[in-house]
């Protein structure tokens, strides 16, 4: 069923615009989540509280401050910190991600390879590992990078570059 | 490498991330770039379909529910209307309860009268008065004759709303042209009469640019306001005064010498029913004639005060000036100006008083806000810190 069926009273424009962004981002903004909180169960309550509040606040979306993509970013983040706020608080077991079953169809190279930046993401500290999963996950700006992440734009590239650089060191890759 | 190359190069690196997140062609040296970006996507947790479907069925769901339960939620817009629905019932409630409080004050209590003289801009306020009805006096003047009530009780005599007795006096001049003089001029009593005030004394010279006219007026107290509007209106207000005198404590006064020399005639009456001799019989009847004749100045005395509270007198003079009638065309229209400008004021005043009250409690719970806001993302960065 379409989120656009549901909504008689909006404008079209309105809803059609929100069906959209769900579409386009509904993976990427679980994919961000998941790889933050490291945790199937919990990103898939924070990816639905997150769109529900996304889609409770669309209303005050403002499109000159950033594209609908970085604001639904920026909520998801929230919501995540929250929910790793929570987890501080009640002491609970963080459960590791499955190994994903998409390895089984390319080659032996790239499969290793993958496997490599995968185990090199999770080896990252948190804050470098959330500012690569914003960026190339979530395909922002740097300026809607910064707005996310509350600091500003060339802070939000440096942090962005010192990041890779670190996950290229981890994973040992040459530049 | 320099800080300047670092910097260039770190510039020329992001240009390329963001050409290959937009799969953009990029120059080779940022293959490996692609490469990391394609593994870093690739290796992403993907959204298993099942809940994929049931978030897009939720949020579909969503707002019918809660239109069907709880309403639709109300939009900014909505919401300020409503607001400022609310705040101009409050303006028209408050300035309709104004109104009436200044219409029991001007018009149908006949209380304070503001004194103006539009010539000098000068302004008194008198006090609110209390007026009392002439058959209520001559009530009590009834009671002190017969002698049944030797100590009449004032506030059953006159049950005015502060128990004061108030002489009023007022004085308007009206500037109107010559060739309507005797017209005004007839207005003038036509309006007295109307509302059961009497004329006076009355004086009327029609010589041109020298016309006057002069009137003494009497009427009940009670419309005295309305009778200084309703002649208001016939020609331009030059000047309005008005005067009160409290004439309590004199007509109290009166009233315990009455009840005094009553009794005294009472005792009087009862010895010379005990007299024995002539002479004492004489002397008793001198006296009581005496003290009817006192009684009698008394019970006129009385009676007069009353009527001076019951009674308002109001001089009007009619001098030739410019056309400035209130009752004209250019008068209305003045006249609404300057009731549109007071209703504005009045607005305005009571915006303000609102204002002073909300905005600290607005300040107040902005600042909450803030704060929070600040508290609650510090503790999301401290979060992602220690995960």
């Amino acid at each position: 069923m379409s989120v656009i069926a549901a909504l008689p009273d909006e404008v079209a424009g309105a809803r059609e615009r929100f069906d959209q962004l769900y579409r386009s981002s509904a993976a990427d903004v679980y994919a961000y989540v998941a790889s933050l909180l490291r945790d199937r169960s919990a990103a898939e309550d924070v990816t639905a509280l997150a769109f529900e509040r996304a889609f409770r606040r669309r209303a005050l979306l403002d499109l000159r401050r950033g594209t609908p993509r970085a604001w639904l970013f920026a909520i998801a983040r929230n919501a995540a910190l929250d929910e790793l706020r929570r987890r501080r608080r009640v002491g609970s077991i963080v459960g590791e991600l499955a190994d994903e079953g998409a390895l089984d169809d390319v080659d032996e190279a790239l499969a290793e390879r993958r496997v490599l930046v995968r185990e090199g993401l999770a080896s990252l500290d948190a804050r470098d590992r959330e500012v690569i999963l914003l960026k190339f996950l979530g395909r922002l700006s740097n300026a809607e990078l910064a707005r996310v992440l509350r600091c500003s734009e060339s802070n939000a590239g440096t942090r962005l570059h010192r990041a890779i650089e670190r996950l290229r060191e981890v994973c040992g890759v040459p530049r | 490498m320099s800080r300047d190359d670092e910097t260039a190069r770190r510039v020329t690196e992001l240009e390329a991330l963001d050409r290959i997140l937009a799969r953009e062609p990029i120059a080779e040296e940022h293959l490996e770039l692609a490469a990391l970006v394609d593994s870093v996507r690739a290796g992403a947790p993907s959204i298993d379909p099942a809940f994929a479907a049931s978030l897009e069925a939720r949020l579909a769901a969503r707002s019918p529910r809660r239109r069907a339960g709880r309403g639709a939620r109300p939009r900014a817009g909505q919401l300020a209307f409503a607001s400022g629905g609310l705040v101009a019932a409050a303006v028209a409630l408050t300035i309709l309860l104004s109104g009436s409080v200044r219409h029991d004050l001007f018009g149908g209590g006949g209380g304070a009268v503001t004194s103006l003289r539009p010539g000098n801009g000068a302004a008194s306020h008198s006090a609110p008065v209390a007026p009392r009805s002439a058959h209520t006096f001559s009530g009590a003047a009834a009671n002190l004759n017969s002698g049944a009530a030797a100590t009449p009780n004032r506030a059953a005599a006159a049950p005015a709303a502060h128990g004061r007795l108030v002489q009023r006096g007022s004085s308007l001049t009206l500037s109107t042209p010559a060739a309507s003089m005797q017209s005004v001029a007839n207005q003038v009593v036509t309006a007295t009469e109307q509302l059961g005030g009497v004329v006076e004394n009355s004086q009327i010279s029609i010589q041109g640019r020298s016309s006057y006219s002069s009137f003494v007026l009497q009427i009940a107290s009670g419309r005295l306001g309305r009778l200084i509007s309703t002649l208001s209106s016939l020609g331009g207000v030059a000047a309005l005064n008005q005067s009160t005198q409290d004439i309590t404590n004199p007509y109290d006064r009166e009233v315990a010498l009455l009840a005094q020399r009553i009794a005294t005639r009472a005792s009087l009456r009862k010895q010379l029913a005990g007299a024995l001799t002539d002479a004492q019989i004489a002397s008793l009847r001198k006296q009581i004639g005496q003290l009817n004749a006192r009684i009698a100045i008394e019970q006129e005395t009385i009676a007069r005060l009353g009527r001076d509270a019951a009674n308002a007198t109001l001089g009007v003079q009619l001098v030739v000036g410019a056309a400035q009638t209130r009752s004209g065309h250019a008068g209305a229209l003045t006249r609404a100006y300057h009731d549109a400008l007071h209703a504005l004021e009045e607005i305005l005043a009571i915006a303000l008083v609102v204002l002073a009250i909300v905005l600290p409690f607005a300040i107040s719970g902005l600042a909450l806000w803030w704060a929070a806001t600040a508290v609650r993302q510090r503790a999301r960065e401290r979060a992602i810190r220690a995960a």
